[in-house]
């Protein structure tokens, strides 16, 4: 090939312009959506401007080279040469500035960044904002319905709480650090004799009836944080004291400090009254068994001297001196027999038979045969028998003699008034199926300090001679053969009322059905 | 936004810059063609190194999506472009007049014989639109996906 033609270079040239002119408006077309989608868009604005001048570079170079093409065709090359640097410096200058909008996007894009890195962190704080304010909308939709549901576990929490404060049988109280009690059950305040409205401000120091007591409890407390099972002995309202049990736990301060206590306390009276009447039926089996050996061995030489002295009266006259001895020896001796019997009865080594029997109709032979020296001391006998009393299964003999036994100790208790009202009661209690008998009295009564002992053989209240202290303990022996108890009050108490009378009553319970739990000799 | 404006600015009115300059402000400095045609190369290099500046930009910004790979398509291919263009200007200085020849009219322009290296490399530089018009699709291309890529982001 000699030479080159160049048609293709022109063609090319002619619809390579085209085409530029055209692909550069498309992207500027699409530059320009993008700018209006999105104005904030910093590679956006960029992108337009930089489409913006290469469709300028385009549109001129484009026409440039179509201008030279047409004038060289129509042979105007002159005007070609005129134009020609026209175009080309415009080309140049619009290359430069297209380089200088990219160069320029440099520093555009760094500030986009930065403002981009903001706004970022500024939507992830909206973010977090939105989340938390989403919560705290759903916390503000519920926190209603949760107020109320805790407010109802609340409410029951502390009335269950109130009512087992309230309703506690024990007392329980609250007191502060000086030992003021600050809140009281109403168990507490009737435990102390106090009334339930309007009772005065307590404070431990006046409860404690002992000072000791006090003082070990506060150490205690102090020391360990808790008291547990104190027995100490309160002051009641009317100055008696009452034996309780007392728990209490320490309460502390935020910080720390202690701020007072609560506590528990138990009466011990009933209990304290069970383990007196078991530790003296303990004392007393152990003095019937003692009695029962006693009496066995002296029965023996009281019947020989018994006998021997009736013997030397059959060789002596009643009228002589030694007659008269020997009457008084046979009377002492059978005394002594009488006492002995009487032990061998205490300690249940007499024989005894059983068979039904009405307290009733024994009650009824008692005051018959006392009413008559009762009457003489000016002594009233009541009756109030229960009409439908079941039958008992018991020795007849023994047990009026328990009731002849108390009876007698009515009758000494009311004689040196000169006056009184012995009231005979019978009732039967279904709940323990047992038959009660109170023989009451408006006598002189029974001092505390000696009720532990009043069943304890040869103990006496009475003068010499008038009794031998062992009318009691027999009873109390016969009444425990029948499978009963006797109960002891003084002062009596009235019945439907806080009030007590002076005077005593015997409360001799035996069970309808007699549990053969006792050896019964027959 | 006043950076944009400056641009905005800069970019319209500097085309125009030499149709409103009378001749005579032309000839306060003498420049001949030769000055003409320096800075017509240079800026040939300059817009090259822009490019070039965009398409290591682009890529160091990692910027997603397939808009932003046409557009480092198109950097490419309008460097080759600019390359082209600045040694078909260069070489147009070894091309004497008598090179080319128009024996019947403008279209029948012929590079006459012998054909040497540097005749055939002008030939081919006036075919530079060879490289321009697919750098230009790369630009539509590229502007059209990332239109239809922020179109799909603002529907999620």
């Amino acid at each position: 090939m000699t030479s080159l033609p160049l048609s293709p270079a022109i063609v090319t040239d002619m619809v390579g312009s085209l085409f530029i002119i055209i692909f550069s408006f498309l992207s500027l077309r699409y530059a320009f959506l993008l700018t209006k989608k999105q104005p904030e868009n910093f590679l956006w604005g960029f992108l337009f401007y930089f489409c913006m001048t290469l469709a300028a570079f385009a549109v001129s170079r484009a026409i440039g080279h179509l201008l030279k093409h047409i004038l060289l065709f129509s042979d105007k090359q002159e005007l070609w040469q005129l134009i020609s640097p026209i175009s080309g410096g415009t080309n140049t200058l619009l290359m430069i500035s297209l380089a200088a909008v990219t160069i320029y996007y440099h520093k555009g894009i760094e500030g986009y960044q930065a403002i981009n890195k903001k706004a970022r962190s500024l939507k992830d704080a909206y973010d977090q904002l939105e989340v938390a304010a989403d919560q705290l909308q759903g916390m503000n939709l519920h926190l209603e319905e949760m107020v109320a549901e805790r407010t109802l576990e609340l409410s029951a929490s502390e009335k269950k709480f109130r009512n087992l404060f309230n309703n506690s049988k024990d007392m329980v109280y609250f007191s502060d650090s000086t030992n003021q009690v600050l809140t009281m059950n109403g168990a507490g305040f009737e435990m102390l004799g106090y009334p339930v409205h309007g009772a005065p401000i307590l404070n431990l120091l006046g409860i404690f009836k002992n000072e000791d007591d006090l003082d070990k409890y506060y150490k205690t407390l102090l020391a360990q944080g808790f008291v547990e099972d104190l027995e100490v002995e309160f002051a009641k309202a009317d100055g008696t004291g009452t034996y309780v049990l007392l728990s209490a736990t320490a309460v502390y301060d935020d910080a720390g400090l202690f701020s007072g206590c609560e506590g528990i306390v138990k009466d011990l009276t009933r209990i304290k009254t069970m383990m007196e009447q078991l530790a003296a039926s303990e004392k007393m089996a152990s003095v019937g068994q003692m009695a029962a050996g006693v009496a066995h061995e002296i029965n023996t030489p009281l019947g020989i001297i018994l006998g021997y002295s009736q013997l030397m009266m059959d060789d002596f006259t009643p009228e002589s001196e030694q007659g008269q001895n020997l009457t008084i020896i046979e009377r002492q001796t059978k005394a002594c027999r009488k006492i002995v019997a009487d032990l061998l009865k205490f300690s249940r080594q007499s024989e005894s038979s059983r068979e039904d029997v009405s307290i009733n109709e024994i009650l009824l032979d008692v005051i018959a045969v006392t009413q008559h020296s009762l009457n003489m001391d000016h002594i009233n006998v009541h009756q109030d028998f229960a009409e439908d009393l079941p039958l008992i299964v018991g020795d007849t003999e023994r047990l009026r003699q328990v009731f002849v036994n108390l009876v007698n100790n009515a009758h000494h208790a009311m004689e040196k008034q000169g006056a009184g009202e012995l009231t005979m009661i019978t009732r039967y209690h279904p709940d323990t199926h047992e038959v009660v008998a109170t023989v009451q009295d408006t006598g002189h009564g029974i001092p505390d300090k000696i009720r532990a002992r009043i069943f304890d053989p040869f103990f006496t209240t009475k003068s010499v001679g008038k009794g031998t202290g062992l009318g009691l303990s027999v009873s109390y022996g016969i009444i425990q053969d029948h499978g009963g108890r006797i109960e002891v009050e003084s002062p009596v108490a009235v019945k439907k009322s806080e009030e007590k009378m002076p005077g005593a009553a015997f409360h001799v319970k035996i069970p309808v059905t007699l549990v053969e739990t006792t050896s019964v000799r027959e | 936004m006043n950076s944009f404006r400056k641009i905005t600015t800069l970019a319209l009115f500097l085309p125009l810059a030499p149709l409103l300059t009378p001749d005579q402000a032309w000839a306060l400095q003498s420049h001949g063609a030769t000055e003409s045609i320096y800075v017509h190369q240079l800026a040939h290099l300059f817009y090259s190194a822009a490019l070039g500046y965009l398409f290591w930009d682009v890529g160091r910004n990692a910027f997603p999506g397939k808009g932003w790979r046409y557009l480092q398509i198109f950097c490419v291919l309008m460097i080759l472009w600019n390359l082209v263009a600045f040694s078909g200007h260069w070489l147009g200085f070894h091309i004497a007049d008598s090179d080319i020849i128009h024996p019947s009219g403008y279209f029948s322009s012929q590079i006459t014989g012998p054909l040497s290296v540097i005749k055939l490399i002008y030939f081919s530089a006036t075919l530079d639109h060879l490289l321009s018009v697919p750098a230009l699709v790369f630009l539509f291309l590229s502007l059209r996906c990332l239109y239809r890529s922020s179109d799909e982001a603002e529907k999620k």
